[in-house]
């Protein structure tokens, strides 16, 4: 498979470069809407909406966009399209509106949009923008996914909403909350850390040099590069 | 420069892309939206009303309606109404939400929030749907909870009134009480609405009780169905009755020794004869503490404390519970006039069919055998009389 | 009224902390909590911006949004504003005060895409509080997250000397010692509404 094919566009975000669990990007909503699997599940798929759209539409006008401006066009085109899906989320799922809250409108200033427009959509063609939007919504998904499960099935002892009966009498209900989050996303990080034999490829040029909190990540990767 | 504003209106161009999207979405889904938070604020309503269309709330202003009512939303396409009231069952603050469909019956209802204690009432409005005013009556009351369910049943018909009054019809909304005051004030106006139960010591032939005018204007005696008003300076209608009262109102009583006679239980604390030889007798009863026994209320302390007027051969004239500290809303019922009125002119042999309090079972025992116990002071003291 | 304030004020810097049960503005907490000058730069310069934010998108949302009944665009343009006001306000640091943006100036352009600033912003709104209120708000948010930022970079100094397992170097180690701070801020919930009874 070649490195730049349009599979492996397609499948890096999923698990190589997943933004969550190894891209470290979009932490945020990882933590806020990870509570319940329905939310998670519900915000992964939003996000991965918006991505979709906005990289099509930016690498679209990739050169039309001139250089200065890039990044307050690049917020009035993400802004836009999350307005878009809100309203819709807000008509047709009008629960899922309700468990998400402020957090939909947040997507706006999630990082991983603005990093896949800045890295990958205004330096590629259209098909592969898309490929890149789906896979990095997809990798999105899942890792919130996967953490949401932890957290509502040993917390809550359901799953989806639906009750665990066996579980009942088990359950950590600290780790719906706030601090159950962190704890979670901090022991999945480490569990990714030791499937992939500490190889995950925590490279600056993946997370960092898009980023527009590049200076604030730049701090966070250069130290985790120095204690490995 | 130039590239400055080249740069500026590529922006602008992009924001007016995006508003015009956004725009058109908003075309869309706004209606969607509005429908959506319509549908959630009418959740309630539809729960008690599951075909409604919509709702409107109903200027209450406009109507006379019963005095628990708090809300009432109108079927946006005529079938029926919803009523919001707010009641005292066991506990105040009982919310209760029913829906009136067109004819009359209900459609659901809910118990909204309340303070009552065995919480049942949250599941019981499911068993008044598809019911008219007479069957609601005929309901099964919760067991044990008799406060809460007739208070519920009364908020339902409170709401079924209220749905015939909001369709136009002219019903009387005032409760039982409210329609009896009226009819004293009518009796006798010129006792300006303020009355207070007489307590009686004689037989008045026909006459089933004796309200008088607080300003002392007269009275008002109750012949049946028929509200007699009495003036106290020269009477001109019911003058055989006018005349009983005079002489009631009029005679002395005297003490009689209790000490003089034996078998008297303690309990009964006081003696009076009336000109008429009937008795009047003060008893303490035991209340919430064991059945039958001597026992007060054991978390009040107190006995409940009764006036019985009886006659010489053991008919109860009347009878009025002086005071009580029993359980609130459960055995204080004791306490009020429409329990000791039922033991007016019952005989020793009546009193176990007397009806009872619900859940107070205690308290009417021990009502009960206090009324007995007057009772057997009567017969002693004619026996001793003889 | 001034109860209120108080209530908004307390429950925001301590039980409805943006950072640590909210999860708003994440990104800076991990990332510049490392040095205690850093931190306490960077809880002061999001401070002020979120006064300032608050202060401009409240009359822009209940002047200009409502009156044009055009509720959707407010994403866009809180998020515009706000950026505007950051570069806005690093050039008259630039340019008047010098010193002070050498202290926080380089912490502002990471600010433009805080959600905790975006939050408090949206948030305001969605709560219904009057102009007062937000501003009140945004300063309790703001010193709730310089709060959580002081403890947490006095914690990190400590985790920073301490002998770490493989697997949890760096941000997993980082992260669960966030959560215990989370945990302890868990304490306060409830008193706030208590206290004024």
């Amino acid at each position: 498979m070649r490195k730049d094919s349009n599979l492996d566009v397609l499948t890096k975000g999923i698990l190589k470069e997943n933004p969550v669990l190894v891209l470290i990007l979009g932490t945020c909503p990882t933590l806020a809407t990870t509570g319940t699997v329905d939310g998670a599940v519900g915000m992964g798929l939003a996000a991965l909406a918006v991505l979709l759209c906005s990289n099509v539409f930016i690498s679209l006008l990739r050169n039309i966009i001139p250089e200065t401006m890039r990044i307050p066009c690049y917020i009035v085109i993400i802004a836009g399209f999350v307005t878009i899906v809100k309203l819709f989320v807000q008509a047709y799922l009008p629960d899922l509106y309700a468990t998400l809250g402020v957090y939909l409108d947040l997507i706006t200033v999630n990082c991983i949009i603005l990093g896949r427009a800045e890295m990958f959509a205004s330096k590629n063609p259209v098909v592969k923008s898309a490929l890149d939007g789906i896979g990095m919504g997809i990798g999105f998904t899942i890792a919130l996914t996967a953490m949401a499960i932890v957290r509502e099935v040993l917390g809550n002892a359901t799953f989806a909403g639906n009750s665990i009966a066996f579980l009942e009498p088990y359950k950590i209900s600290f780790l719906t909350k706030a601090p159950g989050g962190l704890l979670v996303y901090g022991l999945l990080i480490a569990l990714v850390y030791v499937i992939t034999k500490g190889k995950a490829p925590l490279k600056k040029s993946f997370s960092c040099a898009g980023c527009p909190n590049a200076a604030t990540c730049h701090t966070a990767c250069t130290e985790k590069g120095d204690e490995q | 420069m130039l590239k400055n504003i080249k740069s500026v209106g590529v922006l602008v161009a992009i924001c007016s892309v995006i508003a015009l999207l956004l725009a058109l979405t908003n075309q869309i889904t706004a209606p969607i939206i509005e429908k959506n938070s319509a549908a959630a604020a009418n959740k309630a309503l539809l729960e008690v009303m599951p075909e409604g269309k919509g709702f409107e709330q109903v200027d209450m202003s406009k109507y006379t309606l019963p005095a628990t009512v708090t809300e009432a939303y109108k079927e946006t396409s005529g079938k029926g109404y919803v009523i919001k009231l707010t009641t005292t069952g066991y506990g105040p603050g009982m919310v209760i939400m029913c829906g009136v469909s067109a004819d009359g019956k209900v459609t659901g209802a809910v118990c909204l929030s309340s303070n009552e204690t065995l919480s049942k009432e949250k599941e019981y409005g499911k068993v008044f749907a598809g019911k008219d005013a007479a069957a609601v009556e005929a309901t099964d009351t919760i067991g044990g909870a008799t406060m809460t369910t007739g208070a519920y049943k009364n908020a339902i018909k409170d709401a079924l009134t209220s749905a015939k009054v909001l369709g136009g019809e002219n019903v009387d909304v005032r409760t039982p009480e409210q329609i009896f005051q009226d009819n004293l004030a009518a009796a006798l106006p010129a006792g300006e609405g303020k009355f207070t139960k007489m307590f009686l010591t004689e037989v008045l032939e026909g006459v089933d009780a004796v309200y008088s005018a607080d300003n002392g204007a007269g009275y008002v005696a109750i012949v049946g169905e028929e509200f007699a008003g009495i003036e106290a300076e020269a009477p001109t209608a019911y003058p055989a009755i006018a005349d009983a009262i005079k002489a009631m109102t009029e005679s002395t009583l005297t003490d009689v020794d209790l000490t003089a006679y034996e078998g008297i239980h303690k309990n009964v604390t006081s003696a009076k004869k009336t000109a008429g030889g009937n008795y009047v007798l003060e008893v303490k009863g035991a209340g919430y503490g064991i059945v039958g026994g001597d026992e007060y209320h054991p978390a009040s302390g107190e006995y409940i404390v009764i006036r019985v007027s009886m006659t010489a051969d053991g008919k109860i004239i009347d009878c009025l519970t002086v005071s009580q500290a029993e359980t609130p809303n459960l055995g204080s019922v004791c306490g009020d006039e429409s329990f000791s009125s039922r033991f007016d002119g019952k005989t020793e042999a009546d009193i176990p069919a007397v009806e009872g309090i619900g859940g107070a079972t205690m308290t009417t025992d021990g009502y009960k055998t206090a009324i007995l116990r007057c009772f057997a002071a009567v017969q002693i003291l004619e026996g001793g009389a003889e | 009224m001034f109860k209120t304030l108080i209530i908004i004020l307390l429950s925001s810097v301590f039980v409805d902390n943006y950072v640590l049960s909210r999860f708003l503005g994440i990104c800076p907490f991990l990332g510049v909590s490392k040095k205690l000058d850093q931190a306490t730069g960077m809880g002061i310069a999001v401070t002020a911006v979120m006064l300032l934010a608050c202060a401009v998108t409240w009359p822009i949302q209940y002047f200009v949004l409502n009156a044009l009944n055009m509720g959707y665009m407010q994403n866009i343009v809180f998020i515009l504003v706000i950026a505007a006001l950051v570069q806005m306000l690093e050039l008259l640091l630039k340019k008047f005060s010098p010193s002070l943006h050498k202290g926080l100036g380089v912490y502002l352009p990471l600010i433009t895409t805080n959600c905790a600033v975006l939050g408090v912003a949206i948030n305001n709104i969605n709560d219904g509080f009057t102009f007062i209120e937000s501003i009140v708000s945004a300063l309790g948010v703001g010193l709730g997250f310089l709060l959580a930022m002081v403890l947490f970079s006095g914690l990190r100094t400590r985790i920073h000397d301490a002998n770490v397992p493989a697997p949890f170097r760096g941000l997993p180690v980082t992260l669960i010692a966030a959560s215990f701070i989370s945990l302890a801020f868990m304490g306060f919930g409830g008193i706030v509404e208590n206290i004024f009874k």
